[in-house]
């Protein structure tokens, strides 16, 4: 997607680090009628271009303090910060038009067409028709929906997963620098959440925003987020990047909330492609050559079949599964589980063996290779 | 692999043929969907035409042909559509707005004791209302108005105050989240989004005047209640007959046109 962003491009002092987009200061919420704020005396700060992942059990103050940063929430208290500048008493709805906004299930309006529903920021900050028309393709495009089907159908005739894609282009439509999510994926089937998941990735890595995202899934946090702030009543308790977060809690309240999967949750923090893998051999090149690699027979387009030859086993008796190398270790693990299989056939996008991991691997320690990062 | 491709090149070819069949496809599905509007024209097209000719085959004396006469019927029963239509319009005006602002975050106290006071107005007997008005005010057209408005306030401003209430909360989030101002989400979210079952209650309100605007004659402000009043006072079975039967008639292609109306507003919302 090529950025055509309204706002003046902003210099940034700082230079090579990035600056803060979103900083929270002294923020406090205290509702009418109840004693103890739902949030107090928050301190946050977002960099520019990262995911937070807000997340912690029903009533921590997660979404009031998403809420409170494009204030449909007011804050009772403290500064907000977006992009350098005081936030907490310019005209609210001016404010959000420049905040990109996605809640659970998307929100579409049921009476407007996927166009229409895409074109009701751009329309209210004044663009023209043609330039909103345009738009609106383009970012169906991006969420991967063909715009000549889509964008004259009504809300009712989407799937809940094309809902959401159309949530999330609604919110780029007039491309904010800020987008805040409330739960998107949080009604939408594992299957098709999974894959919405990846495809907002993809999609992040294009447009580049500063995102506050609210999760009860600490799945969907690790998975997603350059740091996540786990939240309980109304406190931030710990602020860090998912590594640190599921190796060292900061305290009782977080490791009871990461739980006992932690060990195996990292899992799925690990790329195949980062990992230092077994070698593997085709048929073609090793015949008799049993140097202790593992040996796959091949098939025409070069997709490996099943095991010719495995050091200390019986090749026959072991199934061969493949994951891709775009995968993680939490993947590979879910394959050989499923498959009953000891190791696991690193695949590249062609399908072509890259590389075996073994089960003792996961236990013995895994190598990370050193990329030049 | 192989059955994967298949499947889109079936979906293809269905989405082709899905194309040239669309034309007719509309029309048909149009038809299956609304084939259930052509029946009570139908109906009401048989009630009219065995009443012409039960009345043909009777001999009419003068009297029954003076008052039977076309202009004489065409006359009271465009009174009839005009005090149906004018106070219907009246409850729309007073009504939705009401309903509206009932709905506001500050006035939702007041929705209580309001729809309260519009349910006792319905519970009242029309016809005594009428006749209370005309002493109070005047007899004449505008007090039947009055009367008639009075009368059908309810289910209108009820359906409003509900069909706003009935719009997903979600949907005004997202509204306000995205920027629209409390006025631009009224507009362009709640109040479309509520408009069937505003529709709903003014259909309601429709047909409860048209069938109460035949008590208008008693205080002198004309319509099909007068072809009634004088079949009664002059003892003229056909008369009484042909009223009836045009009064019922009426009410019912009233109904009709206005479940069409809703139809096609629920359509276009969606």
């Amino acid at each position: 997607m090529s950025e055509t962003t309204d706002q003046p491009v902003v210099e940034t002092p700082q230079g090579a680090g990035k600056p803060d987009m979103i900083v929270l200061e002294g923020v406090e919420k205290i509702y009418p009628g109840s004693e103890a704020p739902a949030v107090s005396q928050l301190d946050m700060a977002i960099p520019q271009g990262e995911i937070v992942m807000l997340i912690g059990p029903s009533g921590c103050g997660k979404t009031t303090t998403l809420k409170m940063i494009n204030r449909l929430i007011e804050p009772t208290s403290g500064r907000i910060l977006l992009d350098g500048k005081d936030v907490t008493h310019v005209n609210g709805d001016q404010l959000r038009r420049e905040i990109g906004y996605v809640i659970q299930q998307g929100g579409l309006f049921p009476h407007f067409s996927i166009a229409d529903n895409i074109g009701v920021v751009p329309k209210m900050v004044g663009w023209d028709k043609q330039r909103i028309r345009e738009r609106a393709d383009e970012l169906l495009h991006l969420v991967g929906l063909e715009p000549s089907v889509f964008r004259d159908r009504y809300p009712r005739q989407l799937s809940g997963g094309q809902q959401q894609r159309v949530g999330v282009a609604r919110a780029l439509a007039a491309d904010p620098p800020v987008m805040l999510m409330d739960e998107p994926f949080g009604a939408i089937d594992p299957i098709t959440r999974d894959r919405l998941q990846d495809e907002f990735l993809e999609i992040q890595r294009t447009v580049g925003k500063t995102i506050a995202f609210v999760t009860h899934d600490l799945q969907e946090a690790v998975k997603l987020g350059d740091k996540i702030a786990v939240f309980a009543t109304g406190r931030l308790e710990q602020y860090d990047d998912p590594n640190t977060i599921l190796t060292r809690p900061a305290n009782d309240f977080v490791s009871d909330f990461v739980g006992g999967g932690a060990a195996v949750r990292r899992l799925s923090l690990l790329e195949l492609s980062r990992l230092e893998l077994h070698p593997i051999e085709t048929d073609e090149k090793a015949v008799g050559n049993s140097n202790g690699s593992p040996v796959a027979e091949v098939d025409a387009s070069g997709k490996p079949v099943s095991w010719r030859h495995l050091p200390g086993a019986d090749a026959a008796g072991v199934a061969l599964v493949t994951v891709p190398l775009s995968g993680t270790v939490y993947d590979a693990v879910d394959v050989m589980l499923d498959g009953s299989a000891s190791l696991v056939a690193v695949v590249d996008e062609e399908g072509r063996p890259q590389g075996v991991l073994h089960w003792n691997d996961l236990v013995s320690g895994l190598r990370t290779r050193e990329r030049d990062a | 692999m192989s059955t994967a491709t298949s499947e889109t090149v079936d979906l293809q070819a269905e989405e082709s043929v899905e194309e040239v069949e669309g034309q007719q496809g509309r029309i048909s599905s149009l038809w299956s969907q609304h084939y259930d509007l052509v029946i009570l024209p139908a109906i009401i097209i048989l009630l009219l035409l065995a009443l012409f000719l039960y009345v043909g085959t009777r001999q009419l004396d003068s009297i029954e042909q003076r008052v039977l006469a076309p202009d004489n019927v065409a006359g009271l029963l465009w009174q009839q559509i005009l005090l149906a239509a004018v106070s219907t319009v009246l409850v729309l005006v007073i009504a939705v707005p009401l309903g509206i602002v009932l709905s506001r975050r500050g006035a939702r106290r007041a929705q209580g004791p309001v729809l309260a006071v519009g349910g006792f107005a319905q519970a009242l007997p029309p016809f005594g209302v009428l006749l209370l008005m005309a002493f109070w005010l005047d007899f004449g057209f505008w007090t039947a108005i009055i009367g008639l408005t009075i009368a059908a306030l309810l289910p209108v401003l009820r359906n409003t105050v509900v069909g706003l209430q009935q719009v997903d909360q979600s949907l005004i989030e997202a509204a306000r989240g995205m920027g629209m101002t409390s006025r631009q989400t009224l507009f362009r979210v709640e109040i479309p989004l509520a408009v069937p079952v505003i529709v709903a209650g003014l259909r309601v309100a429709l047909v409860l005047n048209v069938g109460t605007a035949t008590l208008a004659s008693y205080i002198g402000a004309g319509g099909l209640g007068e072809l009634v009043q004088q079949a009664l006072r002059l003892n003229r079975i056909n008369v009484l007959l042909v009223a009836g039967g045009i009064i019922a008639a009426l009410a019912l292609l009233i109904d009709w046109l206005a479940g069409v109306a809703e139809r096609v507003v629920v359509t276009r919302a969606g």
